[in-house]
């Protein structure tokens, strides 16, 4: 066992494969983590109550005149896509739906999206200043060790934004993934949050340092701005997850989105990882992916390994045995693009990712950060 | 073991691929041979065998490897295992296809499981199934009494009536598994098919 | 006793080895990557069977594809069926001279089933395995696909499983194309097509992902065979552990000496 940042030993979860080095994660008498605690109180919650709380939040919102009831921020991937589907076809909604184009979109997610909407929905693509984002994600890559902050930023500001616009005042969000995944269980029970809890949680409170150390005037930052707290109390609006309302499935969403919404998947498995059917939008997922397994002993091959023993597909060991082989690839295909999309020397990216490298977890072998620890 | 020599029997049936596979893997260094000639010189013989009895029957004739074979086996008492529809063929004769006759070395004719025979059980005989050993056998030796081996087949022998040291299983009825005499040996299973059990049986054969 | 069958199917298109989820193809390796994360010289040892299909959409090459058969089969001393685009008997001929002991058969049935009386009369019967790719459609019956899932046949799959139990095959290979990949588990109303009295052994396929989606299908009296094509969820020693964990539980399947 190795000692982890902090001190102590790392270990993993005993069902799956979570991480004690996952920030907010916590586990059982047993050794199982929340995420796994929570899928197995899944199965005997009562699902009924909370759909009629889902009907209610609808018919609270529903328009029967044509316009816009609710907003869903998708990508054209399965997640956001099955929630979507649900809304307009299950629940008689009239959902807009809205995708921040990420800053290096990847042509199966162009296509994604496209078959998306041409499979029947109304859609927004906003484009956010380039170069504004461009800046914040070199600044959230830099200072936290996040490749795509500022378009993590725009998903949440840039959403409410449009919604205000439009009069919208309902926003779907997917699975919240403190609770799906092991983290916070603070909204395990309350479906509707907020913008702070947004700030806290998702942009890890790093949200109002980055922008004021970015040197971006105002007119660049339009999109990625939370509207002022009178605006926002003008408008009450109600933001939440799916995940509270349906047991949340990540393979029953691709699924869906497969057979409803022209879903695509890539030809090979992606960098890192045994799938190849999330996460195809854009070429900074594996880079944000490789900098966590980095900070955190776990990347994209751990998560996807866990949703899979989660929902029963495979046991620990085979997901042992995939973890071992798949994880923490280093992206070697998409370093050229990163280079020059960031405007960085091959120098300071390495730099850059030898800074969040966790000594304790990692040591550096021909170049390269390998793991102390055996995934076990 | 000493390079042995053997030469598998190449008339144009069975998975030749396999058998020399596992011969290698034994650290032999096998021969593949459709001449007549060299088939009647080899050292010791190896007849394995898929399909039709006629058929094969026919391409052994059409050949003359029929002669060559009975030559090197009863003239110059070579060793032989047939595997399959190669042990099959050393029988006297088989029902398949209409009657045909066999090379004759084993005192045995070849005919169909019947359904009254395998019940509900299923046709062709496909899977691994447990064979009863002799102690006395060259073949089994250092295998459990009961072993699994490979089997698919439709046509067996039965035991009745054969001198020679046998090994059976059943299915439905008891019938002919392996058979051992003198310098003839036969599998109706087939031991390149039969992982670690298997091997032993070859290994047993090339050391006999 | 007969035992029953383990059996490990691996898909090959172009070259390499995929992964297959509701018939969409995965990339996963070539040969190399498999050998070093298979070896199929240890873990045939855990296996019963290796099947092994040239899926390859468009043009396919039989000489490639037999040169990975010789390849695959070479230290692997379980029986070998390979089949992929076979329609005609030179075909057949050519697999089972590169290593295969049985043919698979799909598409060609359909066409033609008079096919499997060729095969049958040329190799033997038990040289031919027919193969069957079944979905569900809108009315909730299930029926045939063949072409690699493309193509909708005519009839029920009820009525074909009939008429190949009345042809000379060796066994029927019975795939679920809803399950393929999923890791949920196997479609076990695909048994329920099955004539009651059913004379050919049967291979269940489609949707496993661990050991006990393995055992579940073994349970099953209809069942003589469990195959699974899933490449990622047994890699490493995941076929021995699911193969010790199916003996442990006193599923009959063979035992091997050493």
């Amino acid at each position: 066992m190795t000692k982890s940042a902090a001190g102590g030993h790392i270990k993993w979860c005993t069902n799956c494969l979570t991480m004690s080095t996952r920030p907010r994660i916590t586990f059982d008498e047993r050794g199982w983590c929340n995420a796994c605690v929570w899928t197995e109180r899944k199965k005997t919650l009562d699902w009924s109550a909370r759909q009629l709380q889902l009907e209610t939040l609808l018919s609270q919102h529903r328009r029967s005149d044509g316009s816009f009831d609710c907003m869903v921020p998708c990508s054209g991937g399965k997640d956001g896509s099955y929630v979507a589907y649900n809304l307009k076809h299950k629940y008689g909604m009239n959902p807009l739906c809205v995708t921040v184009t990420p800053a290096l979109a990847l042509p199966l997610g162009d296509q994604n999206l496209r078959a998306f909407v041409e499979s029947g929905y109304d859609h927004i693509s906003i484009n956010s200043n380039y170069e504004a984002m461009r800046v914040l994600n070199k600044t959230g890559l830099i200072e936290m060790g996040f490749p795509y902050y500022g378009w993590l930023i725009a998903i949440h500001t840039a959403v409410i934004k449009l919604a205000t616009n439009f009069g919208i005042n309902l926003i779907f969000y997917g699975e919240d993934g403190e609770v799906e995944y092991g983290g916070s269980t603070e909204t395990s029970k309350t479906p509707i949050y907020d913008v702070y809890y947004q700030k806290k949680v998702y942009l890890e409170g790093g949200y109002e340092k980055v922008l004021a150390a970015s040197g971006l005037s105002e007119s660049q930052l339009n999109f990625f701005r939370f509207p002022r707290d009178e605006e926002l109390g003008r408008h009450s609006l109600q933001l939440t997850h799916w995940s509270y309302y349906e047991n949340w499935d990540p393979y029953r969403n691709y699924l869906v989105a497969k057979e409803h919404c022209g879903l695509r998947e890539a030809q090979e498995s992606n960098t890192g990882t045994f799938t190849n059917f999330s996460q195809n939008d854009q070429a900074l997922y594996a880079l944000h992916t490789y900098l966590m397994y980095l900070k955190f002993g776990f990347g994209r091959a751990n998560q996807d390994a866990c949703i899979e023993v989660r929902r029963g597909a495979m046991d620990r060991q085979q997901a042992v045995n995939l973890v071992r082989l798949f994880d923490g690839h280093y992206p070697e295909e998409f370093i050229e693009l990163y280079l020059s999309y960031y405007r960085m020397t091959l120098n300071e990216f390495v730099n850059v990712l030898d800074r969040y490298a966790n000594k304790d977890l990692f040591e550096k072998v021909d170049g390269r950060w390998k793991p102390k620890y055996l995934v076990s | 073991m000493s390079n042995p020599k053997i030469t598998v029997v190449d008339y144009g049936m069975g998975n030749l691929w396999s058998v020399i596979s596992a011969l290698r893997h034994l650290g032999c260094s096998p021969l593949t041979s459709s001449d007549p000639d060299e088939i009647a010189r080899a050292d010791t013989l190896l007849l394995p065998g898929v399909g039709s009895f006629r058929k094969a029957m026919i391409a052994l004739q059409q050949t003359g490897i029929d002669q060559a074979i009975t030559e090197a086996v009863q003239v110059n008492g070579r060793k032989i295992l047939g595997i399959c529809l190669g042990m099959q063929l050393m029988g006297l004769g088989s029902s398949e296809d209409g009657d045909t006759i066999g090379l004759g070395f084993i005192n045995s004719t070849v005919t169909k499981f019947t359904f009254e025979e395998i019940g509900n059980n299923k046709l062709p005989h496909i899977g691994f199934d447990s064979v009863h050993s002799h102690s006395a056998s060259h073949l089994f030796k250092n295998l459990r009494k009961t072993t699994d081996f490979y089997f698919v087949h439709s046509y067996r022998m039965l035991p009745s009536g054969i001198h020679g040291t046998l090994a059976t299983c059943h299915y439905g009825i008891e019938f002919l598994a392996a058979y051992e005499r003198d310098n003839v040996f036969a599998t109706q299973f087939h031991p390149e098919k039969s992982q670690a059990n298997g091997l032993m049986l070859l290994k047993n054969f090339l050391e006999v | 006793m007969l035992k029953k069958r383990l059996v490990f199917t691996l898909l090959y298109q172009h070259g390499y080895f995929m992964l297959s989820r509701n018939f969409r193809l995965q990339k996963v390796g070539n040969l190399k990557w498999l050998q070093s994360n298979y070896d199929f010289s240890r873990i045939s040892f855990s296996i019963d069977e290796l099947v092994v299909l040239d899926v390859s959409r468009g043009q396919r090459k039989l000489d490639d594809f037999c040169h990975a058969l010789k390849e695959l089969s070479q230290g692997c001393f379980v029986p070998v069926a390979a089949g992929g685009g076979v329609n005609s008997v030179d075909a057949a001929r050519k697999l089972l001279r590169s290593g295969a002991d049985k043919v698979v058969i799909n598409s060609s049935i359909y066409n033609d089933i008079d096919f499997v009386s060729q095969l049958a009369s040329e190799f033997g019967q038990q040289c031919v395995v027919a193969s069957m790719d079944v979905k569900s459609s809108l009315d909730g019956i299930y029926r045939v696909w063949s072409d690699c899932g493309s193509v909708c046949r005519p009839g029920t799959a009820a009525h074909w499983i009939n008429q190949l139990s009345e042809a000379p095959i060796g066994e029927l290979y019975l795939n679920s194309m809803e399950r393929d990949g999923t890791g949920q588990g196997y479609d076990l109303r695909l048994l329920d097509l099955l004539p009651r009295t059913m004379t050919k052994p049967v291979i269940l396929a489609g949707g496993v992902g661990n050991a006990s989606h393995l055992a579940t299908g073994l349970a099953d009296r209809r069942v003589d065979a469990v195959a699974t094509a899933h490449l990622f969820n047994f890699v490493g020693d995941g076929l021995k552990q699911a193969r010790e964990a199916l003996i442990s539980s006193g599923i009959n399947l063979p035992v091997w000496g050493s």
